[in-house]
């Protein structure tokens, strides 16, 4: 097999990627502009609430591991990004509160949360899967109760300013999204701190006889994560300009699909931060394409659904190859 | 000391019935009890497939898509092809099935994880019903055999028989998964697949098989639902989900040695019907439900996996305290 195919491993270790410029040509193709500057930034300021719950969900990821039932996953995330969005929307327009209170109440909710899944995973000892799951339940609950399952408009200028501001042209949304992006990547992949993170993931047993602390860890990327939520709340509010019940569950599907669609884009097939980035953006791309496609809205579920087992299947053989 | 955590749960359980009991006579009558057996059937018949999923280390987040496929095979089945009601009640649990050979084929012939090949199915399964119903209407069917509509609203000796149903499922999924060799089988894979391997089990065959199964058993819940409203409502069996993984989860911290098991799996599914139904008896509005159940939801879980650590622990004395003398 070496022999007859030299180069097998390279392309099949790009052939995940490759299948998605494919399909971006094949859709730039049919659309026109759809390579103009306007439409990037569209799918930029589409894809930045995904992009940062991604980070946030990678953060967890890797300190707990790859796998996906015994290892690190933070499902709550979208609802508590809907949650801190919820308690933000309500004492910024039912309580006519200031944005700062907003924000103190919208951060206290959010890390609320992320302290909660910390205390089960770290304290009593859940599978992340698990724990989080039900936190996502229980924090949907929550949100419900806050803002008594009603919608709450918002329109405080801040929250249309990141909806409709641009400096020099470009978007507001897509300067906090890519700050964020570098903090995290920065935190995680070039401090001895995110280091040890990925240690903790990489190698439990291997990490604490390097005398690593492992719970301080676990805790640091679930409030981590917990952070990412709170500012996706902002994003959450701005797009609908106010709260509107029910988002969390397209939020939590594209969530983990960009997450370990970003996955087989890595040449080690790793969650890694800006790979995550990617899939979000990618995800985003697609979806705006077969929008300007005209491909008919029920379809678009049938399309994403195959295309995620492909690549997902293409990086597992190459996976087995390697 | 010992019995408290062991039987922990149950006295939990026991405890909000008594509550339940005290702030709403209601809630205790003959009537309301059968209420909740019902209620629960559906639930049980998910969460069993799961526990058969998890048990051998897999998760299945498809189970809703399988539930939804039969209830929507053996509707179509007798709506447009007027199907008498046992090839329609064989439409829909083979209709089932597909879902679990097409998850089948992702893990076993693709390795692709369990998790990601289910959401996969799960997208895919769901697109699928939008497109033929247009989005997600209804297929209503009002004239449906009376055989058919005894799924769920027939008796045996005054028993309801999805609760019959769901009885004799729980008890040929606990004789398959804790009494037979098979079920060691599983339990062996799930702990430890490598090793499992290299004793010579054909860990592929099994799994492939228990993903058919599961799924066949999530569309006979189906059959049942679509039975007891007399139509199909595309994108109903998501709701089951969650509370079917919660319930294997419960279930497994319950057993001392934390595996799912089906026994555990029935408390769960109980315990989870009776506060869903207690709560609905208080009277609370919507949001204040949600939150509450939400809040005990997470409650019993960190509760049953403490409890088994508490107990792993008091074991581990009892153990010190005999190699002593």
């Amino acid at each position: 097999m070496p022999v007859l195919f030299p180069y097998m491993r390279q392309i099949l270790s790009i052939l995940p990627l490759l299948t998605f410029l494919l399909l971006l040509i094949y859709i730039a193709w049919n659309v026109p502009n759809f390579l103009s500057l306007s439409t990037l930034s569209l799918i930029l300021v589409q894809a930045s609430p995904i992009l940062i719950l991604c980070l946030g969900l990678s953060a967890v990821v890797i300190v707990g591991g790859e796998d996906i039932v015994s290892g690190g996953i933070d499902l709550s995330l979208p609802a508590t990004a809907v949650f801190a969005a919820g308690t933000m929307a309500y004492v910024l327009s039912r309580l006519e509160g200031s944005l700062f209170l907003a924000f103190l109440a919208g951060l206290i909710a959010a890390l609320g949360i992320g302290a909660l899944n910390a205390i089960l995973v770290s304290g009593i000892g859940l599978t992340p899967l698990l724990a989080t799951l039900a936190t996502f339940v229980a924090t949907v609950g929550f949100a419900d109760f806050v803002t008594d399952n009603r919608r709450i408009n918002v329109n405080h200028p801040f929250i249309i300013g990141l909806r409709d501001g641009t400096i020099f042209g470009v978007p507001w949304s897509l300067f906090g999204a890519l700050l964020i992006a570098t903090l995290i990547s920065f935190l995680i992949h070039a401090t001895p701190w995110g280091r040890h993170l990925q240690a903790v993931g990489g190698g439990r047993d291997a990490a604490k006889l390097a005398r690593i602390k492992i719970r301080p860890k676990v805790i640091g990327a679930f409030m981590i994560a917990a952070a990412c939520a709170f500012i996706t709340a902002f994003y959450v509010l701005a797009r609908g300009s106010g709260y509107s019940p029910g988002v969390q569950d397209t939020l939590l599907v594209e969530m983990v699909l960009a997450t370990f669609l970003g996955a087989t884009f890595s040449p080690r097939r790793v969650v890694t931060v800006w790979g995550a980035a990617l899939g979000a953006v990618l995800v985003a791309a697609m979806d705006l394409g077969f929008k300007s496609m005209g491909v008919n809205i029920f379809w678009t579920g049938l399309i994403k659904g195959s295309l995620i087992l492909f690549v997902v299947s293409l990086s597992a053989v190459s996976r087995q190859r390697g | 000391m010992y019995i408290i955590a062991r039987y922990g749960f149950i006295i939990l359980i026991a405890s909000f019935v008594v509550v339940f009991s005290i702030t709403n006579p209601v809630f205790v009558q003959p009537g309301n009890l059968l209420n909740i057996l019902e209620g629960a059937a559906i639930l049980l018949i998910v969460a069993l497939a799961m526990t058969l999923i998890v048990t051998a280390g897999g998760i299945d987040l498809s189970v809703g898509v399988a539930l939804d496929f039969g209830a929507a095979l053996a509707v179509v089945a007798m709506v447009h092809f007027a199907a008498p009601w046992p090839i329609a009640i064989l439409a829909g649990i083979l209709g089932g099935g597909l879902v679990g050979l097409l998850n089948a084929g992702l893990i076993v012939g693709l390795r692709v994880s369990p998790f990601l090949a289910t959401l996969g199915t799960f997208f895919i399964g769901s697109s699928i019903q939008r497109i033929f119903t247009g989005g997600g209407g209804p297929i209503s069917f009002r004239r449906m055999p009376d055989e058919f509509r005894n799924l769920a609203v027939g008796d045996v000796f005054g028993i309801p028989m999805e609760v019959v149903i769901a009885t004799v499922l729980a008890l040929i999924y606990f004789f398959g998964l804790e009494r037979s060799i098979h079920g060691k089988r599983l339990h062996a894979i799930g702990i430890q697949r490598a090793a499992a391997e290299n004793a010579g089990l054909s860990v592929n065959r099994l799994l492939i098989l228990i993903f058919i199964i599961a799924a066949m058993t999530a569309a006979l819940g189906g059959l049942i639902a679509a039975a007891n409203i007399r139509m199909f409502t595309p994108l109903s069996g998501f709701s089951y989900l969650l509370d079917a993984i919660a319930a294997v989860f419960i279930g497994a911290a319950l057993s001392p040695v934390g595996r799912p098991n089906v026994p555990g799996t029935v408390i769960a599914v109980l315990f989870l019907t009776i506060i869903a139904n207690g709560l609905n008896l208080a009277g609370l509005t919507f949001a204040t439900k949600d939150a509450l159940s939400g809040a005990i939801l997470v409650m019993a879980l960190a509760l049953a996996v403490m409890q088994r650590n508490w107990l792993k622990s008091l074991q581990n004395q009892m153990k010190g305290s005999q190699d002593a003398q």
